[in-house]
């Protein structure tokens, strides 16, 4: 629930075809080989240390599999690190947002009318040095445990709420999780309260994965356990192996993770390749390294040099611009669909956009065209039109060409801005420009960071058009997000925020308007989509006359739904929110935007981590320097 | 007079009092132009949304925004002036009252206002003032009951809190030795009270070290102004200010090098000619300097 969230997009229609292309791969244990890829790509072979530069790792769960909510740090275990029992295949597009089974055989029908899950766990997937056994259904069942440990804090542990006895075991009722039982080492069985159609999808998130007790059972505070993480997957940290695991007290943070300088991946002795298929990961490079480096420019420059391969922050503009510009460095610059979207947000509580005509108004106003210029153009991402990005609404075409506030440009349309505002009660003299006091000195949030301030003036500008005018505040990231989910704190208004999917289904979007997730603090839906008057009353809020709009019904409805009915659900929940509730401007679809080294022979995009597909990337060390 | 001789200081007053000129004439460069201060220009910006350098129109080109980097640096004239004098000011009124007050009285007066101003002096300004601005940033209120709100009232407040203790110890030295002297024993034999003696009789041998002093605060006051709104912390967004202007072309300047440029080199410039000019007023005023 922050900057940069993790996802992919997939969908349920596609869970029979994928058991069936999983089942596949494994009967093709095929070694590891390169080219798989069919992109022209030459001499992608094994060897070499594959470098990625980054201004900061921002972990924000300490790396431990169990809280970690970064986007990157998906892509890092999921690629690299560890095997959940469920994957992808780490490419681009609708590909790689398919679930596969990973660590299971297969992924099975639910049983039981939707609640029972039955996995079994393939043989021979071992631990890294110093654990060396085997992965069994018990390492799985004590992840869900961590998962209901308070002092791990897993931050997306809500999504497995719905398993049978989860809340017993959290509130120390139960000393295990009724609704997971291992019949054996390789069997695991999961039980939910009610029928979950993306369950699979929420097993391929890291907190699920195998974690061997005699090492993560010393680790439950937050965080701690990122340190001593064992791997599962063709790559472990640096060092994993001399870590003395006798007992707790002799554990010493592994060597290969320091997480103010770097993170050192080195290949796991005993990955067995002949478990995995190729179309989930490759590991062409014997090794990575993951690099501070607080100096952006200084990280594109060393990429330019072959210093490094890859970066995890996004290509400055210029750089952009001059990669785009020339036909030789035109292949190294890439930019893919990240299955976000950044908007600005009304709150409903609040007037003037306690009405849902002034929101519309603002709507019709903005400048979308500016705002993504503001991110740099058009190579940084589509213009959004809509809530979810279509990609998470796979099979259904409700959503194709949809525009309700569509004008010339995507840059604002003042006529038809005047319009909406006249049916509003605060344009008292239907001049179609706002002027009651509530127009006047809106407080509008906004981080103090390029690109933000630059959509500060584009904002102001169209919002005076309509006589909206605002007090803006613009504050570090940390304390724009913070102040923006303090509910007393009545913002009216901010373009601070961005969201995107934890997994391929457009319900990872919809959370942020079920009424029943705002919180006084922390609150992450700031548009307060389904406040209710007892809620106002509890955080101290004047709740407006007219009421708020709610569709905790329609989430609730689609939440059931499976294969395209369900992307069908969820599309017409947008439509519904673009229409009738009009919480959000969603401007910009942003694309995560890459530079590669020239020391670089293989890339690709992966879909579910909105970051460099590292199972499948592959370097010349000849040409690296 | 001295002054007058002084070349340095005679030619940082010129650039000063242009300076003035160029801040009220900032709407007349702006009617002149036909670009407003906040008015953004689509064709000023490529498509990767980076801008355009200086052309016929745009004599110092624009910025990220699409917005005229002259006129805004005309506006901008106006914010470090304002601040640069106004913080000053207060700073000094402060100071000097605080300062007559400790140094005449003496005793635990003097402890509690001295040890104010070294408190006050080991405060880490910068976080403190980031501190303030953040927590009165935050909510719809502002802070201190929606007394305190962002923007230039703000930030003249926090310059002034942190330049006050400066004036004032120096203005208690001064009053430490003025005190003893014959003339105010005189003045007291007559019956004058304190109040009178400390404003009709010290302060006016204070004058010429306040007006050095507060002449070599401007260009400080002017720079951290700058900081401020560096670190986006300053005056409002549609408030051009030449630290901000320079915050915003940090990234870019090698692509968009008249960003940094122009609102650089007016900064260097005015804080050099405030310099400049206290030192040519501390060398006219006072009279044991000698040149």
């Amino acid at each position: 629930m922050r900057p940069r969230k993790k996802g992919t997009w997939a969908l349920l229609g596609a869970l029979v075809l994928a058991g069936s292309l999983g089942l596949a791969a494994c009967g093709g244990d095929d070694s590891g080989d390169s080219d798989t890829d069919g992109g022209g790509d030459t001499a992608a072979a094994k060897g070499g240390i594959y470098r990625v530069g980054t201004t900061d790792f921002g972990f924000n769960g300490g790396f431990d599999p169990s809280g970690e909510y970064l986007g990157w740090a998906w892509g890092l275990y999921s690629n690299l690190l560890t095997r959940q029992l469920t994957g992808y295949r780490h490419t681009e597009g609708a590909a790689g947002s398919e679930v596969l089974p990973d660590l299971a055989e297969a992924i099975p029908e639910a049983t039981d009318g939707g609640t029972t899950w039955t996995f079994k766990i393939k043989k021979g997937v071992k631990f890294a040095p110093p654990v060396n056994r085997e992965v069994t259904s018990k390492d799985i069942a004590y992840a869900f445990e961590r998962i209901g440990t308070g002092s791990v804090v897993a931050q997306y542990g809500f999504y497995y709420n719905d398993i049978v006895g989860m809340a017993e075991f959290k509130d120390g009722k139960a000393k295990t999780i009724a609704g997971i039982t291992t019949p054996d080492d390789s069997t695991i069985v999961f039980k939910t309260t009610k029928p979950v159609g993306d369950f699979p999808f929420r097993l391929a998130m890291p907190a699920t994965g195998p974690f061997p007790k005699e090492v993560a059972g010393c680790f439950t505070k937050a965080g701690e356990y990122g340190r001593y993480l064992i791997a599962s997957g063709p790559y472990m940290i640096k060092g994993s192996d001399a870590l003395d695991i006798t007992s707790c007290k002799t554990m010493k943070p592994i060597s290969g993770f320091n997480p103010t300088k770097q993170l050192s991946l080195v290949r796991n002795p005993n990955y067995d390749a002949a478990t995995d298929s190729t179309e989930r990961r490759e590991a062409l490079p014997d090794g990575f390294e993951f690099i501070i480096n607080t100096n952006d420019k200084d990280i594109f420059d060393k990429i330019e040099a072959g210093e490094y391969e890859d970066s995890v922050d996004a290509v400055p503009p210029d750089v952009a611009r001059r990669y785009s510009g020339d036909d030789a460095l035109k292949d190294r610059l890439k930019g893919n669909q990240d299955d976000r979207t950044n908007y600005i947000y009304m709150n409903l509580a609040e007037a003037p956009f306690d009405d849902v005509n002034v929101r519309k108004a603002v709507n019709w106003i903005m400048d979308k065209d500016a705002l993504r210029k503001a991110w740099g153009g058009p190579f940084y991402g589509e213009i959004a039109t809509h809530i979810a990005p279509a990609t998470l609404y796979p099979g259904s075409t409700a959503l194709d060409g949809y525009d309700p506030y569509a004008t010339e440009n995507s840059a604002g349309d003042l006529a038809k801005a005047q319009e909406a505002m006249k049916a509003s009660a605060y344009d008292t003299d239907k001049d179609g420009v706002c002027d009651a006091d509530a127009c006047k000195d809106v407080l509008f949030m906004n981080r103090s960071i390029d690109p933000y301030v630059k959509m500060t003036p584009i904002i102001r500008d169209a919002l005076g058009k309509i006589g909206i005018t605002v007090k803006v505040r613009e504050l570090p990231t940390g304390p724009a997000y913070e102040s923006s989910g303090v509910i007393a704190n009545r913002i009216q208004a901010g373009s601070n925020a961005g969201w995107g999917k934890d997994y391929p289904d457009a319900s990872t979007f919809m959370v942020l308007f079920d009424g029943r997730n705002i919180l006084p603090t922390g609150n992450s839906g700031y548009a307060l989509v389904g406040l209710t008057a007892a809620q106002a009353k509890e955080f101290k809020i004047d709740y407006p006359k007219g009421g708020v709009p709610s569709v905790d019904a329609d989430i609730d409805k689609c939440s059931e739904e499976v294969g395209n009915a369900r992307s069908d659900c969820w599309a017409a929940l947008d439509k519904k929110l673009m229409e009738e509730v009009v919480p959000w401007v969603p401007y910009l679809h942003v694309n995560n935007t890459t530079l590669l080294g020239p020391a670089v022979t293989k890339w690709d995009y992966d879909q579910f981590s909105g970051e460099a597909a590292y199972a499948h990337v592959a370097v010349d060390p000849s040409k690296q320097k | 007079m001295r002054f007058r001789r002084d070349r340095w200081a005679m030619a940082s007053l010129v650039f000063i009092g242009l300076l003035v000129i160029l801040a009220f004439a900032a709407p007349l460069i702006a009617t002149i132009s036909g670009h407003g201060p906040n008015e953004l220009f689509r064709d000023m910006t490529d498509d990767f949304g980076l801008p355009k350098g200086p052309n016929g129109s745009f004599w110092f080109g624009a910025d990220g925004s699409g917005r005229d980097v002259l006129v805004r640096i005309a506006y901008g004239a106006r914010v470090s002036l304002i601040v640069g004098v106004v913080a000053t000011g207060v700073a000094v009124l402060i100071g000097v009252t605080l300062g007559l007050i400790a140094g005449y009285r003496g005793g635990v007066i003097d402890t509690l206002i001295s040890r104010t101003a070294d408190i006050v002096l080991s405060l880490p300004l910068l976080l403190f003032a980031i501190g303030i601005v953040t927590a009165c940033g935050s909510s719809r209120e502002g802070c201190f009951g929606g007394t305190v709100q962002p923007g230039l009232t703000l930030v003249i407040i926090v310059i002034a809190l942190f330049s006050w203790p400066y004036v004032a110890k120096i203005v208690r030295g001064a009053v430490l030795s003025l005190r003893e002297r014959e003339f105010v024993e005189a003045s007291r034999s007559v019956g004058a009270g304190d109040l009178t003696i400390m404003f009709r009789e010290i302060l006016p041998n204070l004058v010429s070290v306040i007006i050095v002093y507060a002449s070599l605060l401007v260009p400080q006051n002017i720079l951290f102004e700058a900081y401020l709104s560096f670190l986006g912390l300053g005056v409002p967004d549609s408030t051009p200010s030449w630290g901000r202007m320079i915050s915003d072309a940090s990234d870019i300047f090698d692509v968009a090098w008249w960003l940094m440029l122009f609102p650089g080199i007016f900064l260097l410039l005015t804080v050099l000619a405030f310099n400049l000019l206290g030192d040519g007023l501390r060398d006219a005023l006072d009279p044991k300097a000698d040149r």
